[in-house]
């Protein structure tokens, strides 16, 4: 794989503020990657240090090979999905979309037709005489879009482009900006804070916190082997509970503390006695007959969404249940609960890395 | 009655008492003397028919008699120099003083802040001051003129009638582009910074950013900037008094100025009345423009 995007020992300093530490990533050609943290992490400046419309203060950005760092934004050839859309108000949809051809000085004939092409792609087709005003908030998403595709750049940038859309048109965005990178073959760096959008439509997702990439990997990767607490935190929904846990006498167990010590068995060794956090996440924690379950837990809240049940226990640390059978709980009701030791994750009690 | 009433206080009654209030006010504030100044420009007016209402009608010859006048066309051709230059040299200085303060470097807003010195001054002190600036003998234009080789001799700015009309103006873009400047920055800061980041990443540079993302935002701003300078130069009647007085032998002289030595220092109200309809016709036009300008506005 030829690497479209590298960044190495990349820092971004605003005066005193140290926005970007250190940032290693390298970005294969064609490949999909999500750049998600809470906002504040970096992710934006990352982005923007891509496109050029922020400068970095230490380390080397190549884009195909090429040093980047002091290149203006017009010749990186690098094209970006704004969250506001930055639609050119004043121009039609068919002047949005050839602005960076006439820009380059291509002939006007060839412009509209490059126009209509892409149009058609992203179903525009109509709308090329209608100034952004007339559009709707989707409609004027597939014409930004649309002005990225039609100069085919050495890569995309979105920055949240989703997020000024209602919760149903965002799940279908999802599907066709996908779809479309797949079509294109294209690179893509997206950055969202939607940790749902990074694992639905990323190869490659990039967890960032403060600054600093915390965990980088596929998907799954990171659902399955979460780096630290952070990151086990921020990937799945609802997010996972952490409880805090000594490892038992045998080594082979945990003594988790939610409200009373009760224990879980562990398919892996580690140091007895030691002060950890146990991660269980919300769908791997299964009802079983009252005796059979590693938990007994008195029920607090109950929400069901018709697919699934959210069960919040009233324990001090409190610990959210997924359920998609339909058995009855209430408020007050104590429930046996277990979980498989495989799907126990444990995290260091001081550094929360995972162990 | 007790219906009006409980309509007056809360009802559709109540809308017309808003609605009527203002319009009263406007009638007889400036729709009773615009009308008043129409009709007296088809009368015959003199001194001992000022109190009355109803003078000798004559038709169009107040008109077609100002037209034989000798200087009416120079006064009207000088208007429209007055204006242009007014207009032209105030909107040119202060969109290139707005593009300045908006690279917003420190102290950017209170710099700009402080132009606005020129705006809020009296005409008469500008004129008062600019009298001092253009002074003949001992002027400071002059003085520069002379110590950087421009011109060889002093020229009098007031009194030559090759320079009395470019003396106004010059004073008059002195106190018109601070406003110009205010106006225009209003309307660069309303346009989104992410355009010109978009743009940047379709490859324009500075120069094509301008052309195709500035110009074409400010289209509703310059549209309203140059109708209000239209309207603001027309009206600008203080440094005609204060500097030439319309002089020497109306080479300075414009239609605002001249309706008013019509009227009040040889008191032909019929002609100064006249001059002041035709003006009108150009106000409204301008006006027409400013309303379609601001109305029209692009945004997001």
């Amino acid at each position: 794989m030829t690497k479209q995007i590298e960044l190495s020992g990349v820092n971004k300093y605003y005066g005193a503020f140290h926005a970007l530490k250190n940032i290693d990533l390298s970005i294969d050609k064609g490949s999909f990657v999500a750049l998600v943290g809470p906002s504040g992490c970096g992710k934006s400046t990352l982005l923007r240090s891509l496109a050029g419309l922020e400068s970095i203060s230490t380390g080397d950005l190549k884009i195909a090979g090429e040093l980047m760092n002091n290149v203006p934004p017009r010749k990186r050839d690098i094209a970006m999905v704004f969250q506001s859309y930055a639609l050119y108000p004043h121009m039609t949809v068919e002047q949005n979309l050839t602005y960076s051809l006439r820009i380059r000085g291509v002939a006007k004939a060839e412009a509209r037709k490059a126009a209509e092409e892409v149009a058609a792609t992203t179903g525009l087709s109509q709308l090329l005489g209608r100034y952004p005003r007339e559009l709707s908030g989707g409609q004027r998403q597939r014409v930004a879009m649309s002005r990225a595709i039609i100069r085919h750049p050495k890569a995309f940038l979105f920055d949240e482009p989703l997020s000024n859309l209602d919760a149903a048109l965002r799940v279908h965005m999802r599907k066709e900006i996908r779809t479309l990178h797949d079509r294109l073959g294209a690179t893509s760096v997206y950055v969202t804070h939607d940790q749902i959008e990074a694992m639905t439509m990323a190869d490659h997702v990039v967890v960032m916190k403060d600054g600093v990439i915390e965990q980088q990997g596929a998907p799954l990767e990171l659902y399955d082997k979460p780096a630290n607490k952070f990151v086990a935190g921020f990937i799945g929904s609802p997010a996972m509970n952490f409880v805090p846990a000594v490892v038992g006498e045998d080594g082979r167990s945990l003594a988790v503390d939610v409200g009373e010590k009760q224990t879980i068995v562990l398919d892996r060794q580690l140091q007895p006695g030691r002060k950890v956090t146990a991660g269980l996440r919300p769908e791997h924690l299964h009802f079983v007959e009252p005796g059979q379950g590693v938990f007994r837990l008195p029920v607090g809240i109950v929400e069901s969404t018709g697919s699934a049940t959210y069960i919040t226990t009233s324990t001090v640390a409190e610990v959210t249940i997924v359920e998609t059978s339909r058995r009855p709980v209430r408020t007050g009701d104590v429930i046996d609960v277990s979980i498989r030791p495989a799907d126990v994750h444990v995290f260091d009690g001081e550094t929360g890395l995972r162990v | 009655m007790k219906r009006l009433l409980s309509s007056v206080r809360d009802g559709s009654g109540f809308d017309i008492v808003l609605v009527a209030l203002p319009l009263g006010f406007l009638f007889l504030m400036a729709g009773l003397p615009l009308l008043y100044n129409i009709l007296m420009s088809f009368q015959e007016v003199d001194m001992f028919s000022l109190g009355t209402f109803l003078r000798p009608f004559v038709g169009f010859k107040n008109y077609t008699d100002l037209f034989a006048q000798p200087e009416t066309w120079p006064i009207l051709g000088n208007t429209a120099i007055f204006v242009i230059g007014s207009i032209a040299g105030q909107f040119l200085i202060g969109f290139g003083l707005a593009l300045f303060f908006w690279v917003n470097f420190p102290g950017a807003s209170w710099l700009r802040g402080l132009f606005l010195v020129s705006w809020v001054m009296p005409g008469l002190v500008v004129g008062a001051i600019w009298n001092w600036i253009l002074s003949g003998d001992f002027g400071v234009l002059n003085f520069m003129l002379r110590e950087t080789g421009i011109i060889s001799g002093n020229i009098f700015w007031r009194s030559d009638p090759n320079y009395s009309l470019y003396a106004v103006i010059m004073a008059n873009i002195w106190l018109g582009t601070a406003f110009n400047m205010i106006l225009l920055s209003v309307g660069l800061a309303s346009i989104p910074g992410d355009l010109y980041e978009a743009a940047e990443l379709d490859g324009a540079n500075a120069w094509q950013r301008f052309w195709t993302i500035t110009l074409p935002m400010m289209r509703s701003t310059i549209g309203a900037i140059v109708s209000l300078g239209l309207i603001f130069t027309l009206q600008q009647f203080d440094l005609f008094a204060a500097i030439t007085s319309g002089g020497p032998n109306n080479s300075s002289n414009v239609t605002q100025y001249w309706a008013w030595d019509l009227s009040f220092r040889q008191y032909d109200f019929a002609k100064g009345a006249t001059i002041s309809v035709i003006m009108i016709v150009f106000v409204m036009f301008a006006s027409v423009v400013y309303v379609r300008s601001t109305r029209h506005e692009v945004r997001g």
